[in-house]
């Protein structure tokens, strides 16, 4: 079986590797870095800052933690982007070993469907190939959304791309979108010293969360001088020489030396031929695949954020992980049942499965149990104790439909509640099950118990 | 020792008013109960609020707790020094850890709180 996969970002490479495990003979093309946009503009870049700026964060805190500083903490930008490089040039190399231990032959160039079976690849010198292939998965992946009225020029408003290569660290940043892209870079960029301000249409930051979470997101906010506009909508900005003016939907305008629009993302979907091989798109560009993860075309699927949905690397990955396995005669279906979201904001959030809110809309009678971070030991140990956990849990029958966490280690934490969401456990299950003390994984216990009114370290209501 | 000149909410909020002009803050019992405060989340000014609503938040190292408005009105000023130093609710409760002035819609309201000896007793039955 000879099996191609279009981009090699975490839904094309995964592919790839299981694909090469299963026993196909396997060509990624790839027109830019391994890794896509999670390994070189996303995820992983992003998370390199959010270390340095965290770290930065925790110095001013050294008394508190009775250690004396002779001397100052000042951040280096240029060092800062260094050693995010040099983590993503380690990762980079480690897929292409893993493609050389498996076999996977890598091209190098852009792919364009010619036919179901062949795709003619370009080279940046403009050399060109034919890759022919039994069958195909598309993983394009997608790019920052640009805004007719905040067009990027890479110098005064940028994409999430363009900030990883900023020079220094701006004075004032200007961020429109309150999502999780804009809501993790306005808190690396306020914890090295910018001055920064989020405008954001909706009347919530991170909005696709529980109202509870966003909440205490925005008091952590308020506490780092972060100032977040609701309901607002950047309309137009003029560029000056060393700044831009941002004329805001309600009359007001904001002087920032730089603008970073987060306001969604873009399929890349277009130029890659698959309309003239018959594959649909849906209104948004994306691709539209069935539960198998297949196109309209027999033996072409399509994972990751080019189908649209999720738009996370680990849904892509498990995408990826399914179409491989369906190219190789499986027959299975993706389940999204338990998706987990992790947003690298300080103080993290991650959630997985059904908010409140949802299931009120639905119609299922529900439970909440809460707890605060600050109720636990450890988070006082580690000196992290603003946050705070929801468990949602059906009524009738005690399964955990849902969790929602912000607070230290949030991205970590979830999982538990994932594997509970997925495998239905009860709130039962999570409070029976002996949590190792002091560690921030009481947390889900005790909300979990709280649902029954019965945690420990709560007082009685 | 709470102070005789002020009135007192059952949530454990003091008013303490001068024509339609009234200081609020939390209680020496609240803050005690409360123990060290980390963060207080302000009310914004020209904002109105009912009185028993919720004006505003206080974090303390062991839990967080809404301030509920003893009385109804427009917040006039808010005590920016509690956004740098929110320890000073609990060294100066009725003091320097005053949190808002309100411009009293209804000064008869007044009449329906505590006095500190009827706040007192209420404290002491709470607590029991």
């Amino acid at each position: 079986m000879k099996l191609s996969v279009l981009g090699a970002g975490p839904g094309g490479y995964v592919a790839a590797i299981k694909a090469a495990q299963l026993g196909a003979q396997v060509t990624v093309i790839e027109e830019n870095e391994v890794g896509g946009t999670c390994l070189n503009w996303g995820c992983i870049p992003t998370k390199a800052l959010v270390a340095s700026s965290e770290l930065l964060a925790k110095t001013r805190k050294l008394e508190d933690f009775g250690l004396e500083l002779r001397g100052e903490v000042v951040p280096n930008f240029t060092k800062i982007i260094e050693r995010k490089n040099r983590i993503v040039n380690t990762q980079i190399k480690g897929i292409r070993n893993l493609f050389k231990s498996r076999g996977i032959t890598l091209k190098e160039g852009r792919g364009v469907f010619l036919s179901p079976r062949e795709i003619r690849v370009t080279a940046r010198d403009g050399t060109q190939g034919i890759i022919e292939a039994d069958k195909t998965i598309i993983a394009t992946g997608s790019r920052p959304l640009q805004i007719p009225a905040l067009p990027f020029d890479g110098k005064r408003i940028l994409s999430s791309d363009n900030a990883l290569t900023l020079q220094e660290i701006p004075k004032t940043l200007l961020i429109v979108g309150a999502g999780a892209i804009g809501c993790e870079f306005a808190c690396i960029f306020s914890a090295l010293g910018s001055e920064v301000t989020i405008v954001e249409v909706l009347p919530r930051a991170l909005a696709t969360e529980d109202i509870e979470i966003s909440g205490l997101l925005e008091r952590e906010f308020k506490k780092k001088k972060i100032r977040l506009l609701t309901n607002i909508k950047a309309e137009r900005v003029e560029i000056k020489d060393n700044s831009v003016r941002v004329f805001l939907s309600d009359g007001k305008e904001i002087i920032a030396e730089k603008v970073l629009v987060s306001a969604g993302r873009v399929m890349n979907s277009e130029n890659i031929g698959i309309g003239d091989i018959g594959i649909r798109k849906g209104s948004s560009g994306n691709i539209s695949v069935d539960q198998k993860m297949e196109t309209a075309i027999p033996g072409i699927y399509a994972v990751g954020d080019v189908i649209g949905g999720f738009m996370l690397a680990h849904v892509a990955s498990r995408e990826g992980i399914i179409a491989a396995r369906n190219a190789m005669g499986a027959d299975e279906n993706i389940d999204y049942t338990a998706v987990p979201f992790a947003i690298f904001t300080s103080p993290e959030v991650a959630s997985v499965g059904l908010k409140e809110h949802q299931a009120d809309e639905k119609g299922i009678p529900v439970r909440t149990g809460h707890l605060q971070f600050r109720s636990l030991a450890k988070a006082h140990a580690i000196g992290e104790i603003e946050g705070l956990i929801k468990v949602v849990s059906d009524k009738q029958s005690d399964r955990i439909l849902g969790v929602h966490i912000i607070g230290p280690h949030a991205s970590d934490l979830i999982h538990e509640a994932a594997l509970a969401v997925s495998r239905g456990l009860s709130t039962k299950d999570i409070a029976e099950t002996i949590h190792a003390h002091p560690t921030l994984s009481e947390v889900l216990m005790e909300a979990a118990e709280d649902v029954h009114g019965e945690a420990v370290h709560v007082l009685k209501k | 020792m709470n102070p005789d000149d002020l009135r007192y909410h059952r949530e454990h909020t003091w008013v303490k008013a001068s024509g339609k002009k009234a200081t609020i803050g939390i209680t020496d019992y609240a803050q005690d109960a409360l123990g060290d405060i980390v963060y207080i989340d302000l009310p914004e000014v020209d904002t109105d609020f009912e009185i028993n609503s919720e004006i505003g938040e206080i974090e303390s190292t062991k839990t967080t707790s809404s301030i509920i408005s003893p009385v109804s009105g427009k917040i006039t000023e808010v005590n920016e020094d509690l956004s740098e130093s929110p320890e000073a609710i609990n060294d100066d409760p009725y003091g320097k850890g005053w949190i808002a002035v309100i411009e009293l819609d209804d000064i008869s309201e007044l009449d329906d709180l505590m006095d500190a000896a009827e706040y007192g007793k209420f404290v002491e039955e709470e607590s029991k």
